[in-house]
């Protein structure tokens, strides 16, 4: 007999077939948005923690107190993409449109300007606050000025000192004014540590030479610098740079990142957007670390890089930009080690703070839960809706079909029967949106993470549709579908016979 | 047999009371061609519906072969409808949105009955009406007395031992009613009992039972015997 319904049900959604797929197009909008925003949900999830998973559990990452720890959490690619950043950024003097809008994510350059050079390079990582070469010096002195000078953390003293440590680094970051031959103007530089460089390459985007070598030794004014980088300030290796008032050697140019062709493409669209900043800074404490790991530090490109150990003795403010990063031996306890970096940190007398990559991960977990389980709900309100369009549709089904049903009961219908044959025709509804719903979600799931990747920082990601969607979003409709039409169909079933044939 | 016996049926139309049936007391035999006569109004459908188990009444009893149709459940009228009791309207009353053949096989189809089973019994049937080459078009395309063949194809599918009309040439031509006169005849004389709701003197003169009413009250009962009903 089900077999039978269902044939009575799909004539009866055939021949009254305008209404039937208006109905069913207000149950596929509802689904498709369900679909859509789980899959990515789940997909910017997924993402996020795979970066987590490629850097690893067994990080700790320890960043300096105060504003050393909200700067840590930009230290790659936030300050010029996410806005102002603060501390020195922040300092520098207003623009006089030497700044090129819209490339964000790249080194711009201009022709007018003050340098030696006779070309002001200004690059994107500044952001609004982009500045003039005529008041580098100014801007770079009150930029210096504004930061803490705090102490590095001796990572050899940490690893001595905490059991269960096998590595640790330091990375630092800050804003120079550089002069190079083609362009000048402001750029971020990397300070990493050479025992980070070693032990964490990963974090650096694999820190590739394309040519050239690495940093040689800790005493030479040597700088490895970003492919964007290289190629705007017209540098090769072998090339001598100034870098706040100090001539640099350039040792090696980086390898474009995988980053570079989503991000800039993210720049030149203006969607850099607030998802990423959301994600990583509504983590509360844990900002600057979430920050600095979800977005992998794999954009290398627009970054000089100069060892720390260098950079402290040339810089003294340099400490108040560096974190450190350390990893843990296998099966050692996780808030045993935390409190004992801490204390060590204390002992050398270093405001810091360690977070465990575990509880960053598990903290945007939370919060990328929370997003998918708002977006969700928003989602099935437009499913309701989709299954209260589908009530009125059966409603006025079984008001047009009066007399069929007086005529189904006269020929011998149950009272059942006549229930079932509108919960099947309705259930139908559901289900035929669910699956062209499902089907349309799918595609514009797949364009969605297309432009939302380079946008959230997450680089290209796939959505996921597990099997638990699929099937629950089949039965969801179909079950949505059966209970809009139930009471019209419960109508249906109690009519009278005779009162049913004499309705015109 | 069908009997009514002190059978009242009140309708509320609104906050209006219609006494359709006021102590109705009939006995319609088996195997004969029944008809019902009155002027509109007079509770002729009615009791009709009643034997078919249609609805129910408010006094009285109606026993068809011994059960109480009044007695019995929705799901007990339901199978009553499936399995004793075919009908036949004035308005055809066929579902727009299906074939002839479909329309004819829907009872087999709501009893269960396989697929296949259900359209050989519904082609035979259509057959038997001589609408076997139009069995595949909606009730739209067919005339009016195309459709109330495929009605009476309907109403014998299960080959129920009573037929109920009513008005059954009441939307047809002279000459279309006479045809649906002599298919129900020759149903009778297959050995079913056929009840005939009609103003149509044509049938009345075939009848082998004639049952008039009036104001809901049966005013005479006249048999082709010369047996004389309880008024």
């Amino acid at each position: 007999m089900t077999l039978h319904l269902i044939k009575l049900a799909i004539n009866n959604i055939r021949s009254r077939r305008t209404r039937s797929w208006l109905t069913i197009l207000g149950v596929l909008i509802g689904v498709t948005a369900v679909v859509s925003l789980l899959s990515i949900g789940t997909g910017v999830e997924q993402a996020v923690l795979q970066q987590f998973k490629d850097i690893g559990y067994d990080i700790i990452v320890i960043t300096s107190g105060g504003a050393g720890r909200a700067f840590a959490g930009r230290a790659m690619g936030g300050p010029g993409l996410d806005g102002p950043p603060d501390g020195a950024d922040t300092a520098l003097p207003e623009s006089n449109g030497a700044f090129v809008p819209g490339q964000t994510g790249q080194a711009a350059t201009t022709t007018s300007g003050t340098s030696s050079t006779g070309r002001t390079f200004s690059p994107g990582q500044i952001g609004a606050s982009s500045s003039t070469t005529a008041a580098n010096s100014s801007a770079t002195a009150a930029a210096q000025a504004s930061t803490r000078a705090e102490s590095v953390v001796d990572t050899a003293a940490l690893l001595k000192a905490v059991p269960g440590l096998v590595e640790a680094g330091n990375l630092g970051t800050r804003v120079v004014s550089v002069d190079g031959p083609s362009a000048s103007g402001f750029l971020r530089v990397t300070t990493p540590s050479l025992s980070f460089l070693t032990a964490f390459p990963s974090i650096l985007g694999g820190f590739k030479i394309a040519s050239g070598t690495t940093f040689t030794n800790t005493t030479e004014n040597e700088v490895v610098i970003g492919a964007r980088s290289a190629g705007s300030l017209g540098v090769n290796v072998g090339d001598a740079l100034t870098v706040d008032g100090n001539e640099f050697t350039v040792v090696g140019i980086l390898a474009p990142s995988k980053a570079t062709s989503a991000e800039s493409s993210a720049a030149a669209n203006g969607t850099r957007n607030g998802t990423t900043r959301a994600v990583t800074s509504t983590v509360g404490g844990i900002s600057g670390g979430a920050s600095l790991l979800a977005r992998g530090m794999t954009n290398t490109d627009d970054s000089l890089f100069v060892l720390q150990e260098r950079a402290v003795s040339l810089w003294s403010s340099q400490a108040a930009n560096s974190f450190t990063i350390v990893r843990m031996a296998t099966g050692v306890k996780v808030a045993e080690v935390m409190t004992n970096i801490s204390a060590e940190l204390a002992a050398q007398g270093v405001k810091a703070t360690p977070v465990s990559v575990q509880q960053i991960a598990a903290s945007i977990q939370g919060t990328l839960g929370m997003i998918e389980t708002v977006l969700a709900s928003i989602a099935a309100v437009a499913l309701i809706v989709g299954g209260v369009g589908l009530m009125n549709t059966m409603y006025t089904s079984v008001l047009e079909r009066t007399r069929e049903i007086g005529i189904l009961k006269a020929v011998g219908a149950r009272d059942g029967q006549v229930m079932a044959l509108f919960l099947v025709d309705s259930g139908l509804m559901g289900l035929i949106g669910g699956v062209l719903g499902l089907v349309l979600g799918g595609v514009l799931s797949f364009f969605g993470t297309r432009l939302l990747g380079p946008a959230l920082g997450v680089g290209s990601f796939q959505p996921v549709f597990g099997a638990t969607l699929i099937v629950g979003v089949l039965v969801a409709s179909f079950v949505i579908g059966a209970l809009s039409g139930a009471w019209p169909a419960w109508r249906a079933s109690r009519l009278n016979p005779v009162e049913a044939l004499a309705a015109e | 047999m069908i009997t009514f016996h002190d059978v009242y049926k009140t309708y509320l139309m609104g906050e209006t009371r219609v006494e359709a049936l006021q102590g109705v007391t009939v006995e319609l035999p088996e195997r004969r061609l029944a008809v019902i006569m009155g002027p509109s109004g007079s509770g002729k459908s009615t009791l009709l519906h009643l034997a078919g188990c249609l609805d129910t009444p408010t006094r009285g009893r109606v026993h068809y072969n011994g059960t109480d149709l009044g007695a019995l459940s929705s799901r007990g009228r339901a199978d009553f409808r499936a399995q004793s009791v075919g009908f036949v309207f004035q308005k055809f009353n066929l579902i727009p949105n299906l074939t002839a053949l479909r329309n004819v096989e829907i009872p087999l189809l709501l009893q269960n009955k396989p697929a296949s089973e259900a359209r050989k019994r519904a082609l035979d049937a259509l057959t038997a009406v001589e609408l076997g080459d139009r069995m595949h078009h909606r009730p739209s395309k067919l005339s009016g007395g195309e459709q109330q063949r495929v009605a009476i194809a309907r109403s014998l599918i299960n080959d129920p031992k009573l037929i109920l009309a009513d008005e059954p040439t009441g939307n047809l031509d002279t000459q279309t009613g006479q045809r649906i006169l002599l298919l129900l005849k020759s149903l009778v004389e297959k050995g079913k009992t056929v009840v005939v709701v009609t103003h149509n003197p044509e049938i009345a003169a075939s009848a082998d039972t004639l049952v008039l009413l009036r104001d809901g009250k049966v005013e005479s009962f006249s048999t082709s015997h010369g047996k004389e009903g309880r008024v």
